[in-house]
């Protein structure tokens, strides 16, 4: 009990309080105050290192996954091995060029403008499957605006006329508009500008402080061990 | 002559990407699959070469004496590892208690100093003369007071409350309308670029090298 | 009737009239005019101000997914940097691409700007994990989260970094950002250690970090393709020799991107509006003939 809960929580809390206490405390406090900076420097560079640890937990988890998922055939089961070539081949190109062995010198391109084997999978294959899997997302709301924005109340009415005045005035389209008027090719983007600087800003600014604050309540829940769900342990 | 295949290569990866559009097929599903399994092969070696590397192997390697020390965060990293291990899962809890309680303590400190105090502050000491009217400011400090207002539902919205969490709603209203037009432009830049990739660097490398 | 009809439309169509709208202005530039807003201009300022004996530190938080928005915004800043021979000291904390967008920058730039003396001019010194740690602790000491530059070079062998330590050293932190990795440089570095902080942020982010922009936290904002449009075009006419990198034929720059945006925006706003003249339609029918549903599209 003592090892496998207790321990945990006791961490949490003292290496919680790290970050905490050190931001109030110098090497200035009598007694403890050499031991502050040799403290938090201390900390901080371990979690440089751990947390690249960490980044690197779910290549574990999909390997094992996708390892299970040839072994017993299951649906699919031919595109975990695409998946599985890709990881591999790219990780050792990786861990190679970490170490400089043989042609694998570094990640990027050599200074003679050379591309490294590491480089060459990720400006061919890294770069643009990503660039493309996002840039769906373009066609994903022109659908998504034209099935779903309904003015159906004071609300959509509001959210629509908001959108609309933003779209055109964040594009020439904005100037063009009113053009026709005698001055009236800057309302459009003078509008726009009020809008993000005033009622947008208020909006924003009230959902960051009531996300900050919300994010600190829970900080400090679990911090004090009441929030339990990370170490996938039940709460008090 | 590498950069002629590669790029015909990320030419055919966009392009079975983008054959979704029309319908869920292999082509795709290859694509999405390899996309997954690069973008973790790449973490590997970003980790690897931009962390590992300089910060953990080389100073214990080239100068154990002094930077012993350096074994705690390569036993706790490591250990994060050992929930693969049924028997032994438990003992993950330490290292991720670690990991988990820094990152928790340094965000609790950023969103109050760093969000909270600030944000309050600048609600309340308006500068008289500043880039905004008077009017500006005054409507800016209405609505950060309703938006929090509507936030708040410990109290019924009803009444006074009830009125005030209306008029919050339609700054967010309006604020999330703002953020759909930024969306809109934000989306549609990302695909500028794959059909700039597709139509002019593609044309362009392939008529360079032939 | 017909408008009606307009709902039931084949996404896929949408998705072709998309794929044009965005392709054509490619290949045949309009060149929209580019009106400046003041977040770009007092981010452009603030580097106008600055000079060959000040430090900025340029972090690449973003990745190949928001490249056509961020790299442009990267590249001007570079060249209005470079050209004002102003230091920069380079580096990434986005995973996922940071530090090869990065690379491909300086690639890019180094190109147009061969006097450039990499230790001296510029220093790059790579990714480096766990982004609030790795920030806390530059302003301390730069060395103790990056020991070697990419390339594997000791920071002491750089004579930049013999004089750049940590925050102090620093001008300008100038965050190009995909996500949350600009919101840390504001609540964590410019909130405990006050360095000025501008940032080039993703479309999406960007109505956000007016709040910030509001309270003095950030000096400046870009946002997306229109915010680096916007650097651009002040770039250009404060410096017109830099004319002929903006000039190249099929290299892509935010003001071109603006075009396609342009007829982009255009077709969205058209085919909501429809969308909503077909609903209302639809609503008035079913009113008049007693509708319990009252005719709601389906979607």
């Amino acid at each position: 009990m003592f090892w496998k809960v207790r321990l945990p929580l006791l961490l949490t809390a003292l290496v919680g309080l790290v970050p905490i206490v050190t931001f109030f405390l110098t090497d200035r406090v009598p007694l403890i105050g050499p031991a502050v900076p040799f403290v938090r420097d201390r900390v901080e560079r371990y979690m440089i290192i751990i947390a690249g640890f960490a980044l690197l937990l779910g290549v574990v988890n999909v390997l094992q996954g996708n390892l299970r998922r040839i072994e017993r055939r299951l649906p699919g089961w031919p595109f975990a091995i695409s998946l599985l070539a890709g990881l591999l081949v790219m990780g050792v190109f990786g861990i190679l060029s970490a170490f400089r062995v043989g042609p694998f010198q570094g990640l990027l391109a050599t200074p003679d403008g050379r591309a490294t084997p590491f480089y060459w999978m990720t400006i061919h294959m890294f770069n643009p499957l990503q660039a493309a899997m996002f840039s769906l997302l373009a066609f994903y709301i022109a659908s998504a605006a034209f099935r779903s924005f309904r003015v159906r109340n004071v609300e959509a009415t509001i959210l629509l006329t908001a959108a609309f005045v933003v779209m055109l005035g964040r594009t020439p389209l904005g100037e063009y508009v009113l053009a026709w008027i005698p001055g009236g090719e800057r309302w459009v983007p003078r509008l726009t500008d009020w809008i993000m600087a005033v009622p947008n800003t208020a909006a924003q600014r009230g959902v960051i402080i009531g996300a900050a604050l919300g994010a600190a309540s829970l900080s400090l829940r679990v911090i004090l061990g009441i929030e339990r769900s990370y170490l996938g342990l039940k709460g008090e | 002559m590498g950069n002629l295949i590669g790029i015909w290569i990320g030419a055919f990866l966009t392009l079975c990407v983008f054959s979704f559009l029309y319908r869920d097929n292999p082509f795709f599903r290859f694509a999405e699959s390899l996309f997954a399994g690069v973008s973790l092969g790449y973490y590997i070696g970003i980790v690897a070469a931009n962390t590992f590397a300089p910060n953990l192997v080389r100073p214990l390697v080239q100068d154990f004496r002094h930077n012993a020390h350096l074994l705690v965060p390569l036993l706790l990293g490591l250990n994060l590892y050992t929930r693969f291990i049924p028997r032994i899962a438990w003992l993950a809890r330490l290292s991720l208690a670690v990991y988990i309680a820094y990152f928790v303590g340094i965000n609790m400190v950023q969103k109050l100093h760093g969000e909270v105090v600030p944000q309050v502050g600048a609600t309340l000491l308006r500068p008289i003369g500043g880039a905004l009217t008077p009017i500006d400011n005054l409507v800016l400090i209405v609505g950060v007071l309703a938006v929090l207002v509507y936030f708040y539902f410990s109290a019924e919205h009803r009444g006074a409350v009830g009125a005030i969490s209306r008029l919050g709603i339609w700054y967010l209203m309006l604020g999330f309308g703002a953020a759909f037009g930024y969306t809109v432009m934000g989306r549609v830049s990302l695909l500028i670029g794959r059909m700039n990739y597709l139509f002019i660097d593609l044309v362009r490398t392939t008529a360079q090298n032939l | 009737m017909g408008l009606e009809r307009l709902l039931q439309i084949d996404r896929r169509i949408l998705y072709l009239l998309i794929a044009l709208g965005t392709l054509i202005p490619i290949l045949l530039p309009i060149g929209f005019p580019v009106s400046t807003t003041r977040p770009t201009e007092r981010f452009f300022e603030k580097i106008e101000s600055l000079g060959p004996d000040d430090v900025v530190l340029a972090s690449f938080d973003y990745g190949p997914t928001t490249a056509p928005e961020n790299a442009p915004m990267a590249e001007a800043i570079l060249r209005h940097c470079f050209t004002r021979r102003i230091k920069v000291v380079v580096i990434a904390l986005f995973p996922l691409g940071g530090v090869t967008m990065a690379g491909q920058e300086l690639d890019l730039i180094r190109a147009e700007y061969p006097a450039l003396r990499e230790g001296e001019d510029y220093a790059f010194l790579g990714y480096k994990d766990g982004a609030q740690a790795a920030m806390k602790q530059m302003g301390v000491d730069f060395a103790a989260v990056f020991p070697a530059d990419h390339a594997g070079r000791p920071l002491g062998e750089l004579p930049l970094m013999t004089r750049v330590r940590n925050y102090d050293d620093i001008a300008l932190i100038v965050s190009l950002s995909t996500n949350v990795i600009a919101e840390y440089w504001v609540n964590l570095v410019n909130a405990q250690f006050r360095t000025p902080v501008a940032v080039g942020a993703t479309a999406v982010s960007a109505p956000k970090y007016y709040a910030y922009l509001d309270a003095g936290q950030m000096l400046g904002l870009l946002g997306g393709v229109k915010g680096a449009s916007e650097y651009e075009r002040l770039l250009l006419d404060g410096y017109p020799e830099l004319r002929p990198m903006y000039r190249k034929p099929g290299v892509y720059n935010a003001m071109k991107g603006m075009d396609a945006q342009t007829i982009d925006h255009a077709i969205i706003m058209l085919f909501i509006l429809l969308g909503n003249v077909a609903f209302f339609q639809m609503r008035r029918r079913a009113g008049r003939g007693g509708d319990a549903s009252g005719g709601a599209a389906r979607t």
